[in-house]
C-alpha cells in the first residue's frame, strides 16, 4: 500500500501561487485542491540548494545531499584540456549518493519514480522509473524495468513526444517572444504534464508501489516565459488580448495541476502526500554579459571567428567560446553562473599560479561585485560565493571556484555581444532560492512552519516510508511537521549510510588518469539551447 | 578481449535497439551515416555514446577522438567508422 506520495512540482512558488489559493487573483480561487492541503496541512519555504538550479537541486531532493556531495552541479559538465574544453551532459552515471528510490528498494520498499531530471541511464530501482528530461527517442532504453515502455505504450492516450522533453521547444527559453507565439509556446506544454499525470495515476492505481513520486516540470517551463502575466506586481489585467489569451491559458495549466493533485490524493487518500519544488521563481530584468566583464579585466579572449556557418553556430551557443590559450577566468554556461578559475599547468599555461590563486580569486571576486549597469551605475551582482562555502563536499572540486547571484537572481549570458548589461523589454521569470514544501497526511501538524532545506524532504520521505534516516543525510524532520502522536508512535530512527555511488548501471572499470580525462570528451552539443535555463 | 566480429554484431544491436522507436526505414549497414540517413541530432550522438559505453561496459572509450578532428566536431559519421574506432579501442593492448 502507498504510503508516501511525493510530487514535485518544478519552480512551483508561494509568490505566484499565493493569489490563485487565496483567490485575490482576478480569476477568482484556481487552485482549490492544493488550497484545502495547506489548510489542512504543514507548509513552508523550501531553500534550495546554493545555486537554484534543476539538476543539482532535484538530485539533492532524491538523495538528500547537497551537490558538494551529490555532484551535480549544472546540466552540463566540461574538461578542461588546457588548448580545449570538451563539454558533455550531466547523467545519473555522475551522482555520488544513493537515491532514495535505491535506500528504499533496499530495504524491501517498492517505488514509482517518474521525470525525475539526472535518472538516466536508470538505475535499477524495486518499482518502476522513467526519467525525466529525455527526448522521446531515446525513452525506451532509459525506462527501468526494460519492459515498462511496452507497457506505458498500451496505456490509453499515451504519446511518447507529448511525453518527453522537447529540445528545441525548451531552447526558446530566454527569447523574448510576442504573446501570439508565446500562447501557442503554452499551449504544447500543457498535454506533456497531463501525460505524465496519466501514467502516474495508471501505474499507481495497479502497483500500489510503497513509495510513488512523480515531478510535472509545466510550472519552471511556463514561469520563465510568461512571468509577466503571472507576478502580481506586473499584471495588471493585460494590455491586450493577446496578453489576456496567454494569461488564460497559463491559468489553465495551473487548473489542470490543481485537478492532478486531486487524483493523485484520491487515489492513496491515507498516504502522506508531499509536494515540493526544486526552487521558487522572481522576475529578471538584466541581461549579464559576465564574460564581456571578464575580459575587460583582462582575464579571458574571445575565439576568433573563420566566419564559417559551424563557427557562427558555436558564438550563438550557450558555451564559452574562447581562446583558451589566452584565458584564465571564465563562465562556461549560462545556467552555471559560475566562474572558472584555471590553474596554471603544463597544458594550460595561461592559468593562474597555484601560489597566486587565493590572491587572485579575492581581487576577482572584487572585481565582479563591481560591475555594473551603465546606465544606471547599480551593481548587478549581489553575492559572489566561494565553492568552499556554497558546495563544501567530497565532490566539491567539480564546482565552479566562484557562483554569482545577481542582483536580480538571473542567469548570466556567456555571448560576446556589447553591452555588458542590458535591461529586458519584459522582465522574464528566473529562478529563485525559495521554493514550496507542502505536507498532509497522518501525524502532520496544521500549521505555517520555519523555512526548510531542500534536504530535509528527503528525510521526510524516508521516515513516511518507516525507513531510517541515514547518517549522512544533510536534512533533517522539522520541529512541528509531526504531531507528538504521531512521533511517539513512529520515532524518528537513523541507520548508518548506504552505499557511497549511486549510479545504477555496471560501475566502469578502474581507469588510469589519461582515461578519466578522454571520458569527459565526448561532447557534440553546439545546438544544445536549453541550458539557458 | 572482445573479437572483431564480436564488436561489430554488439554495435549493430546497439544502433538497431536505439533506433528501433524513429519510424525509420533505413538499413544498418557499415555505410549508414548517422545524420544523413538515421536523421541525428547532437543530442542522439551524446545518447548514442551513452548507449555503446553501456553496451561494452566503459566509460572510458575516448569518443572525442572519434567525434572531434582538428578541433571541430565532425560533420556525420558512418557505422563503420565508428565499428573501426571500438575496434581499436578495446583490442588494443
Amino acid at each position: 500500500m502507498t504510503s508516501t506520495m511525493l510530487i514535485g512540482l518544478d519552480g512551483a512558488t508561494f509568490t505566484v501561487l499565493d493569489p490563485l489559493l487565496r483567490g485575490t487573483a482576478e480569476e477568482g480561487v484556481v487552485m482549490p485542491f492544493l488550497a484545502s492541503l495547506m489548510e489542512q496541512g504543514y507548509s513552508a519555504k523550501l531553500r534550495s540548494t546554493a545555486h537554484p538550479l534543476t539538476p543539482p537541486a532535484w538530485t539533492s531532493v532524491v538523495t538528500g545531499r547537497t551537490p558538494g556531495h551529490h555532484g551535480i552541479f549544472d546540466f552540463v559538465r566540461f574538461e578542461d584540456l588546457g588548448n580545449e574544453l570538451f563539454f558533455t551532459l550531466y547523467d545519473a552515471r555522475d551522482i555520488r549518493a544513493e537515491t532514495l528510490w535505491q535506500i528504499a528498494g533496499r530495504q524491501g520498499k517498492s517505488v514509482v519514480s517518474l521525470n525525475f531530471p539526472m535518472m538516466a541511464p536508470p538505475m535499477e530501482v524495486n518499482g518502476s522509473l522513467v526519467p525525466g528530461f529525455v527526448s522521446w527517442k531515446h525513452l525506451r532504453r532509459n525506462m527501468w524495468p526494460s519492459t515498462l515502455f511496452d507497457r506505458i505504450k498500451a496505456f490509453e492516450d499515451f504519446d511518447a513526444k507529448e511525453l518527453s522533453w522537447d529540445f528545441e521547444r525548451e531552447s526558446a527559453i530566454g527569447d523574448v517572444m510576442a504573446d501570439e507565439e508565446l500562447f501557442t509556446w503554452v499551449d504544447k506544454h500543457l498535454p506533456r504534464d497531463k501525460q505524465w499525470f496519466n501514467i502516474g495515476l495508471r501505474l499507481l492505481q495497479e502497483d500500489k508501489p510503497d513509495l510513488f513520486a512523480l515531478m510535472m516540470d509545466g510550472t519552471d517551463k511556463i514561469q520563465h516565459q510568461a512571468w509577466h502575466v503571472l507576478d502580481p506586481a506586473l499584471w495588471t489585467g493585460g494590455a491586450t488580448e493577446a496578453a489576456r489569451a496567454v494569461r488564460k491559458l497559463v491559468l489553465q495549466y495551473f487548473r489542470n495541476v490543481d485537478g492532478y493533485l486531486r487524483a493523485l490524493h484520491e487515489a492513496a487518500p491515507d498516504a502522506h502526500f508531499i509536494i515540493v519544488s526544486d526552487h521558487g521563481f522572481t522576475g529578471s530584468e538584466k541581461v549579464v554579459r559576465v564574460n564581456l566583464h571578464l575580459e575587460k579585466l583582462g582575464h579571458l579572449t574571445w575565439r576568433e571567428s573563420d566566419g564559417s556557418e559551424a563557427a557562427r553556430r558555436r558564438d550563438m551557443s550557450n558555451f564559452a567560446n574562447l581562446d583558451w590559450s589566452a584565458t584564465r577566468a571564465f563562465c562556461p554556461t549560462p545556467s552555471s553562473n559560475g566562474i572558472v578559475i584555471r590553474k596554471r599547468t603544463e597544458a594550460c599555461p595561461a592559468g593562474v599560479p597555484p601560489e597566486e590563486y587565493e590572491a587572485f580569486r579575492d581581487r576577482l571576486i572584487a572585481d565582479l561585485l563591481d560591475m555594473r549597469d551603465d546606465e544606471t551605475g547599480e551593481r548587478v551582482i549581489a553575492e559572489v560565493l566561494k565553492r568552499e562555502d556554497a558546495f563544501p563536499g567530497e565532490c566539491m572540486e567539480r564546482a565552479p571556484d566562484l557562483t554569482l547571484v545577481l542582483s536580480d537572481h538571473g542567469f548570466v549570458s556567456v555571448r560576446n555581444r556589447e553591452p555588458a548589461v542590458v535591461t529586458r523589454p519584459v522582465p522574464l521569470g528566473t529562478h529563485h532560492p525559495d521554493g514550496i514544501f507542502v505536507m498532509t497526511g497522518p501525524g502532520v501538524a496544521h500549521a505555517r512552519g520555519a523555512d526548510m532545506s531542500i534536504v530535509d524532504t528527503t528525510a521526510i520521505a524516508a521516515h513516511s516510508l518507516g525507513l531510517p534516516i541515514p547518517e549522512d543525510f544533510e536534512g533533517a524532520i522539522p520541529d512541528g511537521l509531526f504531531d507528538a502522536v504521531w512521533l511517539g508512535e513512529h520515532p524518528v530512527r537513523h541507520a548508518a549510510a548506504g552505499k557511497a555511488t549511486g549510479p545504477a548501471q555496471a560501475a566502469p572499470p578502474a581507469r588510469d588518469a589519461e582515461e578519466e580525462q578522454r571520458e569527459e570528451m565526448l561532447a557534440q552539443l553546439r545546438l544544445l539551447g536549453y541550458i539557458e535555463d | 578481449m572482445l573479437k572483431r566480429v564480436e564488436i561489430a554484431e554488439r554495435l549493430r544491436s546497439t544502433v538497431e535497439e536505439f533506433i528501433e522507436d524513429w519510424g525509420l526505414d533505413a538499413e544498418i549497414s557499415r555505410d549508414t551515416k548517422l545524420v544523413e540517413d538515421l536523421e541525428f541530432d547532437s543530442i542522439d550522438v551524446i545518447q548514442l555514446v551513452v548507449a555503446i559505453e553501456g553496451a561494452f561496459q566503459s566509460r572510458s572509450l575516448g569518443f572525442q577522438d572519434l567525434l572531434m578532428r582538428e578541433g571541430r566536431y565532425v560533420d556525420d559519421l558512418s557505422l563503420g567508422e565508428i565499428e573501426a574506432f571500438l575496434e581499436q579501442r578495446l583490442t588494443r593492448a
